[in-house]
C-alpha cells in the first residue's frame, strides 16, 4: 500500500504540475532536482517519469520554513531532509486543505508563553538562591574552609594591598609597643588566638580592615583623626570581630555565589550589565550591612568587657564620614549609616569601669607610630 | 562525401555565474525582533535561545542559491540543552581557574594573568563547536552541511596565530585569519562535496593594508572610526566570500570598500537619537518629582534628593529598559538583516552545476559548543 497508486484507478491521472514544473522533490539523500506531479490519492502520491510512485500520507505532512510563495513540506514518515516545494499557490491551497496536522511541530501562540512563565520561575528560584540559599552556604561553607586556606587567600589580599597602598608599614618602636598592648588587650578580651597579626600601615585614608587569615591592618589617616585611645580600640575590636566571624572567607564565598548566578540569570543580554551590577549592589550590599553590625555587636561586648565607653567609636565614624542620611541611598551602602551606629553605640555606653587602655604617654606614642624614631 | 560539414558543435557553455538573493521580508524581520527582544527582556534573558532561532530560520530561508532556499533546522530547545550541559562544565572549570589563580597570587601578586589564556583557548574551541552546529542544521536541497576536525586543535592554532598576531601589533592578523580559514572550510563539507579556502593572507594584506595604518588614529578621531571599521568589514567579507570553495562551486564578492559604511552610520544615528530621547524623557521625570516635591527644578538639581528619590530611580530604570529594547532591535535589524542582504546582494556563485547531485552525508554535531560559547560570552562563525 505504501508504494504505487494504480488502484485509485481515475484519479490517478497526475495533477497538472504547474507551468515550468513548480513541483520540485528533494529526497534526502541526494541534492538533485527532481520535478514531480502531484496525485491526490488518499495519500499524497508524487509521481515522476520512470519513477517509483512516492507517497506522503497527508497525517504526516509538515511545514518547513520557506521563502513567501513556495510551501515548503516535509513528511514524518519519509527521509528527514526529503523536501517538496510547491510554488503555485492554487496548488499549494490544494495540498494544504488535505493536511490536517500541516503546522502541529510550529510553535503555537501559547508557547511564548510557557517560555515566559518557565523564566520566571527560574528566575524566582535564581533569586530565592541569592537571598536565602548562597548566605546559609556562606555561613554553613565558612566554619569548613581550614585555617591554611584561609591564611593563604589572606597571603594573596595582602600581597595586592600592600602593592596598593605602598608597602609602608609603621613601626617605631615606642609607638609599635603601645599598639601591640592595645591589640592584645582586646585580643585577650575577644577571645581570639595569639595568630593574628596587625599592623599600622601609612596611608593618609581614615580606615582600617581585616584580611581573612587574620590579619587587621590599620591606616595611619584614622589614628591621625583619633582623639583617645578608646575611638582606636573600639574600631579595632570591630575589625577583630570580622576575624573572629570569619567575615572574610563568607564574604568570598558569598559575593562569588551572588555574581555567578545573578550572571547567569541575565546571561549575555545587550545592556544587561548595569542590570547585573545594580542587582549585584543591592543584594551584597545588604548582606554587607549584616555583617558590619554584627562586628559592631562584637566591638561592644568587648568593649563592656574592658569597662571601657562604646561610644567613642561611634563619635570617631562621625567624624571621618559626617551624617551621611543626606548623601546616599540607604540601601545601597554597604555598612550601616554613621549616625544610625553612633546613636546604637551612644545607647549602650556605660561609664568607664576600667582601667585605660593605654597611659597617656603610650597614647601619644601611638599617635606618633608613622613619625621617624627619635634619636 | 568529402565536403563534410563541419559542425562545431555547440560548446558546453559554462553556465553564466549566478547571483544569490535575499527574499525576506524586512517589516517580518522588524516584527519578530521586536517582539523577541520584549520577551528576551520579560524573560530575563532566557528568551535568547528562541530569538536567536527564529532570526537564523528567518535568514536561512530567505537566502536564495539558484532559486533554491536554504532551510535552518536547528530548534532553541537543543541550545537551551547546550547550554545547560556547558554550565555543568563551566562552573567546576571556573572554580579551578579560581583556585589556580589564588595559587598564583600567592607566589606573585598578579600572576595569575597568563590563565586568562586558558579561556581564550576554550572559548576559540567553542567557536569551532558552535559553527559545526550551526553548519549541520543548515540544509539546502534536502542535503546538509556538516563538518569534521577538531575543535582542540583549531583552539591551539588560533592560540599561536592570535600570540604571532599580538607580537606584531596585528600585521600577521590576515595571514591569522587566512590559516584558520583554511582549517575551516577544510573540515566543512556539502553532503560529499569538500570545502575548502583558497583566500590567501596577502591578498588581505594588499586590500587592507591602509586600514591597519589607519586604525590607531581612527580611535583619537571620533568620526573616522566608525568608516575605518566599516570599511576593514567590507574588505574582510568580500576577501572571506570570494575564497569559498565546495567542490567545483566557487564563490565571488563584488563588495565595495564602501558598501557598509551607511549601515554603521545609521545604528549610530540611532545611538544617538536614543541617548536624545533618554535625556530628555530622564529631565522630564526629573522636572516631575521636583514638582512633587514643590521645589524649584533648578534647585532639586543640587540637592542630593535627586539621587535619593526612589520614583525617579524607576522612571530611569524604565527608561534605561527601554533604551535596551530599542537598541536591541536597531542592531539586529541593521547589523544581522541588512548586513546579510547587502553580503548575499554582492554575491555570486560560479559552477553551482557541482552541487546538482551530491550524495548526503554527515552526521548532526550537538549544542555543546553554541553553550560553551554563551557561557565565555564568545562569538564568531
Amino acid at each position: 500500500m505504501s508504494i504505487g497508486g494504480d488502484e485509485h484507478g481515475l484519479e490517478a491521472a497526475p495533477a497538472p504540475a504547474g507551468p515550468n514544473g513548480s513541483v520540485v522533490y528533494f529526497d534526502g539523500t541526494t541534492s538533485r532536482r527532481r520535478l514531480v506531479a502531484l496525485v491526490f490519492a488518499d495519500r499524497l502520491e508524487l509521481h515522476e517519469p520512470l519513477q517509483a510512485v512516492i507517497t506522503w500520507p497527508y497525517d504526516d505532512i509538515r511545514r518547513a520554513d520557506s521563502p513567501i510563495g513556495t510551501l515548503r513540506l516535509t513528511c514524518l514518515s519519509a527521509s528527514a531532509l526529503a523536501r517538496l516545494e510547491i510554488r503555485d499557490a492554487a496548488l499549494a491551497a490544494e495540498l494544504i486543505a488535505r493536511c490536517p496536522r500541516l503546522d502541529e511541530n510550529r510553535p503555537s501562540r501559547g508557547g511564548a508563553a510557557i517560555i515566559v512563565g518557565w523564566s520566571l520561575a527560574a528566575a524566582a528560584s535564581i533569586i530565592a538562591v541569592v537571598l536565602f540559599g548562597v548566605p546559609l552556604a556562606a555561613d554553613r561553607l565558612t566554619p569548613l574552609v581550614p585555617q591554611a586556606v584561609e591564611r593563604r587567600m589572606g597571603d594573596v589580599a595582602d600581597g595586592q594591598v600592600k602593592a596598593l597602598f605602598g608597602n609602608k608599614v609603621c613601626d617605631n618602636a615606642a609607638g609599635q609597643a603601645a599598639f601591640v598592648k592595645l591589640v592584645n588587650t582586646l585580643r585577650e578580651a575577644g577571645g581570639l588566638d595569639p595568630s593574628i597579626q596587625t599592623a599600622v600601615l601609612a596611608t593618609p585614608i581614615p580606615n582600617a580592615f581585616a584580611l581573612p587569615g587574620g590579619r587587621v591592618y590599620l591606616f595611619n589617616g584614622l589614628l591621625a583623626k583619633a582623639e583617645n585611645p578608646d575611638e582606636i580600640a573600639g574600631v579595632l575590636a570591630h575589625e577583630l570581630g570580622h576575624l573572629r566571624h570569619r567575615d572574610g572567607t563568607r564574604n568570598l564565598i558569598y559575593n562569588g555565589g551572588t555574581s555567578f548566578l545573578i550572571g547567569l540569570l541575565f546571561g549575555d543580554v545587550t545592556g544587561s550589565g548595569a542590570v547585573i551590577f545594580a542587582s549585584r549592589s543591592l543584594v551584597t550590599a545588604s548582606y554587607s550591612r549584616e555583617a558590619e553590625q554584627n562586628a559592631d555587636n562584637f566591638s561592644i561586648d568587648v568593649m563592656h568587657k574592658l569597662g571601657r565607653p562604646t561610644k567613642a567609636m561611634g563619635e570617631l565614624l562621625f567624624r571621618v564620614t559626617g551624617k551621611q542620611g543626606d548623601s546616599s541611598l540607604s540601601i545601597l551602602a554597604s555598612h550601616p549609616m554613621t549616625e544610625d551606629r553612633l546613636k546604637r553605640m551612644s545607647e549602650v555606653d556605660r561609664p568607664a569601669s576600667g582601667p585605660p587602655l593605654l597611659t597617656a604617654a603610650e597614647w601619644n606614642a601611638l599617635k606618633a607610630i608613622c613619625a621617624p624614631p627619635h634619636k | 562525401m568529402n565536403q563534410m560539414t563541419f559542425v562545431v558543435p555547440p560548446q558546453p557553455a559554462s553556465p553564466p555565474p549566478l547571483p544569490l538573493s535575499f527574499a525576506g521580508d524586512r517589516g517580518e524581520f522588524r516584527r519578530l525582533v521586536t517582539r523577541g527582544a520584549a520577551l528576551e527582556l520579560g524573560t530575563v534573558g532566557f528568551y535568547r535561545f528562541w530569538l536567536a532561532t527564529d532570526i537564523r530560520r528567518h535568514l536561512w530561508s530567505n537566502t536564495l542559491i539558484d532559486g533554491d532556499a536554504a532551510e535552518y533546522t536547528g530548534r532553541a530547545r537543543e541550545l537551551l540543552i547546550g547550554f545547560l550541559i556547558a554550565m555543568a562544565i563551566i562552573v567546576p572549570v571556573y572554580l579551578a581557574y579560581f583556585i589556580a589563580g589564588l595559587e598564583a597570587e600567592r607566589i606573585k601578586a598578579f600572576a595569575s594573568f597568563p590563565l586568562l589564556l586558558f579561556f581564550y583557548v576554550f572559548g576559540q574551541f567553542a567557536i569551532y563547536r558552535a559553527r559545526r552546529y550551526r553548519l549541520t542544521r543548515t540544509v539546502w536541497r534536502g542535503v546538509r552541511f556538516w563538518m569534521s576536525g577538531s575543535g582542540w586543535a583549531y583552539a591551539g592554532w588560533s592560540l599561536l596565530w592570535g600570540i604571532g598576531t599580538a607580537l606584531t601589533l596585528g600585521l600577521l592578523l590576515p595571514w591569522r585569519e587566512a590559516a584558520l580559514e583554511r582549517y575551516k572550510m577544510r573540515h566543512s563539507y556539502y553532503g560529499d562535496l569538500q570545502g575548502s579556502f583558497e583566500g590567501r593572507g596577502w591578498e588581505f594584506f594588499k586590500r587592507g593594508w591602509w586600514l591597519w595604518l589607519l586604525a590607531p588614529f581612527s580611535f583619537y578621531l571620533f568620526p573616522a572610526a566608525p568608516f575605518v571599521y566599516a570599511a576593514y568589514k567590507a574588505v574582510e567579507w568580500r576577501w572571506w566570500l570570494s575564497g569559498i570553495r565546495f567542490g567545483g562551486v566557487r564563490l565571488e564578492s563584488t563588495m565595495r570598500r564602501s558598501a557598509l559604511i551607511g549601515l554603521y552610520w545609521k545604528v549610530i544615528g540611532w545611538f544617538l537619537l536614543f541617548a536624545a530621547a533618554m535625556g530628555a524623557y530622564l529631565a522630564g521625570c526629573a522636572a516631575l518629582v521636583a514638582s512633587m516635591h514643590g521645589v524649584a527644578f533648578t534647585q532639586f538639581l543640587k540637592t542630593s534628593a535627586l539621587v535619593q528619590s526612589v520614583p525617579l530611580l524607576v522612571m530611569a530604570g524604565v527608561g534605561y529598559l527601554a533604551t535596551v529594547l530599542g537598541l536591541n532591535i536597531v542592531m539586529r535589524v541593521y547589523l544581522l538583516r541588512d548586513l546579510w542582504a547587502r553580503v548575499l546582494a554582492s554575491t555570486t556563485v560560479h559552477g553551482i552545476e557541482a552541487a546538482a547531485n551530491v550524495s548526503a552525508k554527515g552526521e548532526l554535531a550537538n549544542a555543546l559548543g553554541e553553550g560553551f560559547a554563551d557561557g565565555l560570552d564568545v562569538a564568531g562563525f
